[in-house]
């Protein structure tokens, strides 16, 4: 297991309830899993104590444990350990930048740089990350003159360009276009053949193309875990407004569950 | 009634052209979709709604006044506006004073102002956090608070950017639900927005603008339908109309309900 939950229980300071709780789960390499479920849910909380930034950055109660890639992420030791193994996107890019690079090919690099690798091999990880994600032609531009959409590919090639064995990725299509974001997901199942990838979306209509495991949260507990097909595609999930479009069409339209979750199978389904 | 109207509007950052000769004109009540590319112009074209900047050839009118020489704070008794990013309009310490802040400075005294926030925190679903400060909600009830804001201001004219981002359904729901309220009481609502569902959903009539030139205004749903002109945009038709192509449903609807009504009849055929 790269990641793993046991009991995990966390408050953030101040707060009245518990944006996590008693959560054991795991994540692994071999597919893509989507958490998801209502905004405040604690979806991002637990990609961030994952990261270790939960409790250790942002401070608040917790108790269980969190070990990932073998480490507690938010001890000494684990941030040591864990730097440039684990990669972290924020729905908001912006306040991700280093603030220190002029250009975007100097801030792909800046996490690379200070893992001490070779200026060789910084040059190729860089340029090979911002032609993944599309963003090769923005190399020279001033990051901090780049729109929203743009500075979310390259933080993601930021972190790619590190070759995590962790991807941490919280809504990191939400300043995309449609167009873009479809892209940017259809990297994802390539990725997680051979590192772990979490994807904490609310996008369930897009995700579902690309995610082989779904993780449902509600109110801070883990309510449902397993294929899409089996998370999505039965009544209940339907009816508390956590599926699909498609799948509640198909419900409206008298189908029997498991109901189709995309279009291509609902066609399937349908057509006949 | 006409509420809002750009007549041959040029418009360029120093020697940057921006928007080449816009003429657009939004009837009460009605709800428009703005999309486009980056850098096609569409938040250039908002912020001259709200006088934000100057056209610098022809005329924009908000109801029956141009907003020649008039400042924003004027503007703002008729018109608005809802940032894509909450946190660029945010200020207040409170979700309750953030929202008053419009009524209060239109004149309204405390306790008429009470009705008026009370009614746009029920509207967007935050009745419940009146007394939490902003910055301490996620970014997507922020982002809700910014629309109580503009619906406690009562203007004739909303301009939304990017109003689903970020949101999930039920957020985005609420988002739909208040432009069909504000349309019903025969505000204007433009959006600036890449969501063709929320498009199909709430809104009546789609304009494209490419290179600061308008290249379509037709119905919402010609626009959601047309598969090339959404890709053309960076765009996606969503799930609903997509599937009712795939079946080839008559009259291919593109609501989720239209699509839904359409299936179940085709089921009892």
């Amino acid at each position: 297991m790269s990641v793993e939950f046991s009991s995990l229980t966390f408050r953030y300071p101040g707060a009245d309830g518990d944006a996590l709780r008693n959560v054991s789960t795991a994540f692994e390499p071999g597919q893509v899993t989507l958490v998801t479920g209502a905004l405040g849910s604690g979806c991002s909380t637990l990609l961030l104590a994952a990261a270790g930034l939960v409790p250790h950055v942002t401070g608040g109660k917790c108790t269980g444990t969190i070990t990932t890639l073998r480490h507690d992420p938010a001890s000494p030791e684990g941030r040591r350990v864990l730097a440039g193994r684990v990669g972290t996107l924020l729905p908001t890019p912006w306040t991700q930048l280093s603030g220190m690079s002029y250009t975007v090919g100097e801030e792909v690099a800046f996490g690379p740089a200070n893992l001490g690798w070779s200026r060789d091999r910084i040059a190729h990880a860089v340029s090979s990350a911002l032609d993944l994600v599309g963003a090769a032609t923005l190399i020279a531009r001033d990051p901090r003159t780049l729109s929203g959409g743009e500075l979310q590919r390259v933080m993601l090639a930021a972190i790619v360009a590190m070759d995590p064995e962790v991807y941490l990725l919280d809504e990191p299509t939400l300043e995309l276009d449609p167009v873009g974001a479809r892209t940017v997901y259809r990297l994802l199942p390539e990725i997680a053949r051979e590192k772990t990838v979490v994807l904490a979306s609310t996008d369930v209509d897009r995700a579902v193309d690309v995610v082989g495991r779904v993780v449902v949260l509600d109110r801070g507990q883990v309510v449902a875990d397993g294929s899409p097909d089996a998370v999505l595609g039965i009544p209940g999930a339907v009816a508390s407004g956590r599926s699909t479009t498609v799948a509640e069409l198909a419900r409206t339209a008298g189908l029997k569950p498991p109901y189709p979750l995309s279009v291509p199978a609902a066609v399937e389904r349908l057509a006949s | 009634m006409t509420a809002l109207r750009f007549e041959d509007v040029w418009f360029g950052y120093g020697d940057t052209p921006v928007l080449h000769g816009v003429s657009l004109s939004l009837e009460e009540g009605e709800t428009v979709a703005l999309l486009g590319r980056n850098g096609a112009g569409k938040t250039t074209l908002t912020k001259l709604i709200v006088a934000l900047l100057r056209p610098e050839r022809g005329t924009v009118w908000v109801g029956e006044r141009t907003t020649q020489g008039r400042s924003p704070e004027q503007v703002a008794r008729r018109v608005a506006y809802v940032f894509q990013h909450p946190d660029q309009q945010l200020f207040a310490r409170t979700v309750h004073a953030e929202v008053a802040f419009g009524p209060r400075q239109q004149g309204l005294d405390a306790a008429a102002a009470e009705l008026v926030v009370r009614e746009a925190l029920r509207r967007v679903g935050l009745d419940a956090m009146r007394e939490e400060h902003p910055y301490d909600l996620p970014a997507a009830q922020r982002k809700l608070v910014t629309l109580g804001a503009a619906i406690a201001q009562r203007p004739r004219v909303l301009v939304l950017d990017e109003p689903t981002q970020g949101l999930d359904r039920a957020g985005a729901r609420r988002v739909m639900d208040v432009v069909r309220r504000m349309s019903e009481d025969g505000v204007t609502v433009l959006a600036v927005t890449h969501d063709l569902a929320f498009v199909a959903e709430s809104l009546d009539r789609a304009v494209v603008l490419a290179d600061g030139r308008i290249v379509f205004d037709g119905t919402a749903a010609e626009l959601v339908r047309s598969e090339p002109r959404a890709m053309e945009l960076g765009l996606e038709v969503p799930p609903a109309a997509r599937l009712a192509q795939a079946l080839k449903l008559p009259q291919a609807p593109v609501r989720v309900r239209d699509v839904a009504a359409a299936l179940t009849a085709r089921g009892r055929d």
